[in-house]
């Protein structure tokens, strides 16, 4: 990475790279994800809980998920980010739950709310198991909470994912 | 896996296996819900407005100094609980209605005006009381709230509602009961003995078996992840709010009434909501008055949103039911005697009507209908605490617990099976038992579940040493059919035919989740089918805005699925006649020689004379054809179709920890209008419903009144992990009145779950689990129960 002045922050937010200037651009205290919601508008990320129980701002930081809401966006620093906006139109992720309409599992949301979080809890899954089992799904996606209660469509969209790549 | 449902009658899209039509939207996280909207990138200049909270359950303010917070760089308005324009707001309530649109005058509980927008008195830990703060930030502003130096008097307090009743206790809310706790009648709910028919005491006393139970279900949050809150920008001496509470007519009225502006002058917009599972029919909210007043004198757009700890803001009405039934040996119940105490919490909101009127109104009519006497009586009562408001399922959660625990052990009295006696005796006015519906669910539900592996209470045999299993199951009304809609008033759709052929189709509703713009736009694709479109082409217009839409359908229950398709039928036959008219010119002949099908005007007597409906349009003036539609829904009497839940459990007998191994949820829609949606539905209650039944809980500090888990790291919502397999069974056994005769099922798919739990709990040990959430301790408290009765029993034995 290019060297950059000792109060600025450097990230990588979907394939732009930002530069920050601390204090001006950014505060030292602030979120990643009001970085990303308020600053940048992208709002495909969502804050529900802002407390780091629900997963609904899940983003990835260098491909992991973490918690938007419970990382300082100057620990993003030096790193990328990919947000649900960076992850193109025809993701097969977002393409799964979008589809799901299998019989015996529901639609994978409904209200909506807490989607963008289970498709970047799913990408971060898979990219450190291209092809988790159900119960390995389970675990995975254990940490985002879905209040409509789509839990099996949500699973049923992963399973059907891999399915696809596995093909 | 499960069978596929089947249709009764095959549509092409109408109850259909499909995706929703914004699953790509949501997926992709381009759906706008308000935090999306209200933000200071879209609304330059926003600010942000945060109110005093109590620190304590009972308090008075008797003094407040908000002199530093007025100088604080950043905030720009401070308003106080004793500046005027606020002082002189009318006393109201957050529950004006639930679904209709109504006036300051008509609310529905005119008697229980007990809240003021910004007052002095707190009445729980966490009311909105003192001063509001308008600020850049969000920290500056609660930075000025806590600057302010507050002199609190302290009141005693309640915590427990039968307390609360006692003569002596501390009065919540004198200016509505100066005497008690009590709430005060209401016409719509009736008086505190509110059913009564035949004799109770009479057939409590010629009865072969008598049982008399009591059990509780708790204040449980609704939980949205999408937080209440709102959006108010002036525009001279116009008013604009962006909400997330689902009724945008409502509030326009509301907001108007309280702050006396013309309606024309208040505009509501509800774009996409991440949730409401009854939340929303508090939507009367005090914050969009005080936010508006503080936006016009900061003249700037203010945003109000809670924070997840201040989003425990109403509950699950707790409901505390003693019933005394009666039967005799044939197995017909002769007689129930319900006495319901409603914890109402520091505002009444809709407590009456949990307690009351869906017991009485609903209940007594949809499912008990046929047991000659019947007495009911309830009291809701101040205390404390988190005002109970309402969640999905209002009042039927609370009552199915008592009701199917005493159907439970009358059928065991008897010798019956609980599903035999269930099938003998409930039904709704309309239809004597055996009702078709019922017995329909219930012989299914027993296949699916293996009712026939059920034993007899507690003899089943100690699997690993450590747990045991059994079965439950628990039968309740649906409702929200069409003619009980009757009170929303007419239905509005709107159409425009766009001369490619595309539509746009406004059916106003706030989408919350339920899937109903996703039923519009099929019964639109159906009944428009004479243009050879699909619903690809149908664009529904999907913010419900009081300025540019139609009267937008109050997302109750999932009822809004078939309210604007039921008048499709009509909007088509409009459309099909104007396109004919248009023809008329083209083909030299009168409308009644020319038909429509397939995208074709043909003529009658030769169909191969025909032309294509756009060539029609695009040679016109391209200007769209506007259809509107308006209408009751049917309200023929035909009463309502049923739910049941079927559980199947294991208990640990060492943990006390219940592990719910499979749940059949099956509905009676009457109509399914989107079977992908319905199944969401019905499987989705389920993980609501297990939150409620196992680990969601609002737990006080008895000593100081002050909740202790407002956040969702102890307040347990299941994850994915929690979900036990779930058999969704979506039926159409019951027939409504018109075009599809469907019955919403989003409330009452978390009716049952917890009984059929309990249920299954009792059948596996003989432990009864009567109050929510069955946590371990009082599963274990349950068993230590069964045991020494168990003892005793054998010591009789000896003796």
């Amino acid at each position: 990475m290019e060297k950059k002045g000792p109060d600025t922050a450097k990230i990588t937010i979907n394939g732009r790279v930002h530069e920050f200037c601390i204090g001006r651009d950014i505060e030292p205290s602030e979120t990643l994800s009001y970085l990303i919601r308020e600053r940048l508008g992208l709002t495909g990320t969502k804050i529900a809980c802002d407390q780091g129980a629900c997963g609904a701002c899940t983003v990835l930081l260098d491909g992991k998920a973490v918690l938007s809401c419970m990382t300082l966006a100057i620990e993003a620093d030096g790193h990328e980010v990919i947000t649900v906006e960076g992850l193109g139109d025809n993701d097969p992720v977002i393409r799964a739950f979008a589809e799901q309409s299998e019989p015996g599992y529901g639609t994978a949301m409904q209200c909506g709310f807490c989607t963008p979080g289970f498709v970047m809890a799913t990408k971060s899954l898979l990219n450190e198991n291209p092809s988790p089992d159900l119960s390995e799904i389970k675990q995975g996606l254990s940490g985002n909470l879905c209040r409509c209660g789509c839990y099996p469509a949500v699973a049923r969209a992963v399973e059907r994912v891999v399915e696809q790549e596995v093909k | 896996m499960t069978t596929p449902f089947q249709p009764r009658k095959p549509r092409q899209f109408v109850g259909t296996y499909r995706p929703k039509i914004e699953g790509y939207q949501k997926a992709s996280g381009s759906s706008e819900f308000l935090d999306d909207i209200a933000s200071g990138l879209r609304f330059p200049g926003m600010i942000h407005a945060k109110v005093l909270r109590s620190p304590f359950p009972h308090a008075v303010i008797k003094s407040l100094d908000t002199s530093a917070a007025e100088k604080m760089p950043g905030v720009h308005v401070v308003l106080r609980y004793d500046d005027p324009e606020i002082a002189s707001l009318k006393p109201t309530t957050n529950s004006w209605t639930s679904f209709n649109t109504v006036s300051y005058d008509k609310m529905y509980y005119p008697n229980h005006r007990d809240r003021k927008v910004l007052g002095s008195k707190a009445h729980w830990a966490g009311d909105q009381v003192g001063a509001v703060v308008a600020a850049e930030t969000e920290d500056i502003a609660y930075e000025a709230l806590k600057s302010m130096v507050v002199q609190w008097e302290q009141l005693a307090f309640e915590l427990d509602p039968i307390e609360a009743m006692k003569p002596g206790a501390c009065i919540i809310h004198p200016e509505i009961n100066p005497q008690s706790n009590i709430l005060p009648s209401e016409g719509l709910c009736g008086p505190d003995v509110f059913r009564v028919r035949g004799d109770v005491d009479k057939a409590f006393a010629t009865a072969d078996e008598i049982v008399e139970v009591r059990s509780d279900y708790h204040f449980a949050d609704q939980g949205c992840l999408d937080t209440r809150g709102c959006l108010l920008n002036w525009h001279k001496d116009e008013l604009t709010c962006w909400t997330n509470l689902y009724q945008a007519d409502q509030t326009r009225m509301y907001i108007s009434q309280m702050l006396d502006l013309k309606l024309h002058t208040v505009r509501v917009i509800c774009p996409y909501i991440g949730g409401s599972f009854g939340r929303s029919n508090t939507g009367d909210q005090s914050f969009f008055i005080f936010t508006a007043i503080a936006a016009k004198r900061a003249k700037r757009p203010v945003k109000y949103k809670h924070t997840r700890q201040e989003d425990f803001h109403d509950t699950r009405n707790y409901v505390d039911w003693s019933l005394k039934m009666s039967a005799t040996k044939d197995g017909s119940i002769t007689g129930c005697y319900f006495n319901g105490i409603g914890d109402a919490g520091a505002y009444s909101e809709h407590t009456i009507a949990a307690l009351k009127y869906m017991t009485g109104f609903e209940m007594d009519e949809c499912l008990l209908y046929h047991i000659p006497n019947m007495k009911m009586e309830g009291y809701g009562v101040y205390t404390n605490k988190i005002p109970s408001g309402c969640k999905r399922g209002i009042g039927n959660n609370q009552l199915n617990m008592a009701l199917f625990l005493a159907v439970e052990l009358m059928a065991e009295k008897l010798g019956m099976d609980p599903i035999d006696l269930t099938i003998k005796n409930f039904s709704h006015e309309w239809e004597k038992p055996p009702n078709k519906s019922v017995t329909a669910l219930l012989r299914e539900g027993s296949k699916r579940i293996g009712w026939e592996n059920r034993l007899p209470t507690n003899q089943g045999p100690l699997i690993d040493g450590t747990r045991k299993r059994g079965f439950g199951f628990s039968l309740h009304d649906g409702w929200h059919t069409a003619w009980q809609e009757e009170p929303r008033g007419m239905v509005q759709l709107g159409l425009k035919l766009n001369p490619d052929l595309t539509v746009i189709l406004d059916a106003p509703m706030a989408e919350t989740g339920c899937g109903s713009n996703s039923c519009a736009v099929w019964a639109c694709a159906d009944h428009l089918s004479f243009l050879g479109i699909t619903p690809e082409d149908i664009k529904w217009v999907e913010k419900a805005d009081t300025e540019t839409g139609l009267k937008d359908m109050v997302q109750t229950d999932s009822s809004v699925s078939f309210l604007h398709a039921e008048l499709m039928p009509e909007a088509a036959v409009k459309l099909k006649l104007k396109i004919l008219e248009m023809a008329t010119k083209k083909f030299e002949q009168p409308v009644e020689n020319l038909d429509i099908d397939d995208g074709r005007v043909f003529l009658r007597s030769d169909p191969d004379k025909h032309m294509t409906i756009r060539e029609i349009l695009w040679n016109e003036t391209l200007v769209p054809i506007p259809i509107l539609v308006e209408k009751l829904t049917p309200l023929d009497k035909t009463g309502v179709p049923f739910e049941a839940t079927f559980a199947e459990v294991e208990v640990d007998m060492e943990l006390g920890k219940i592990h719910v191994i499979k749940i059949v949820q099956l509905n009676d829609c009457g109509t399914v209008m989107y079977a992908t949606g319905a199944e969401a539905q019905l499987i989705g209650g389920q993980a609501m419903a297990l939150g409620e039944a196992l680990t969601e809980e609002i737990i006080y500090d008895k000593s100081t009144g002050l909740p202790l888990n407002f956040n969702w790291v102890d307040y347990l919502i299941p994850t994915m992990l929690d979900m036990p397999e779930v058999e969704p069974v979506a039926m159409e056994v019951w027939e409504g009145a018109g075009e599809y005769g469907a019955c919403g099922i989003g409330e009452s798919v978390t009716t049952c779950t917890a009984r059929a739990i309990a249920n299954a709990v009792y059948n596996a040990t003989g432990a009864r689990v009567d109050s929510t959430p069955f946590k371990p301790e009082k599963v274990l408290a349950a068993l230590d129960a069964v045991d020494q009765a168990g003892h005793s029993e054998k010591e009789e034995v000896g003796n």
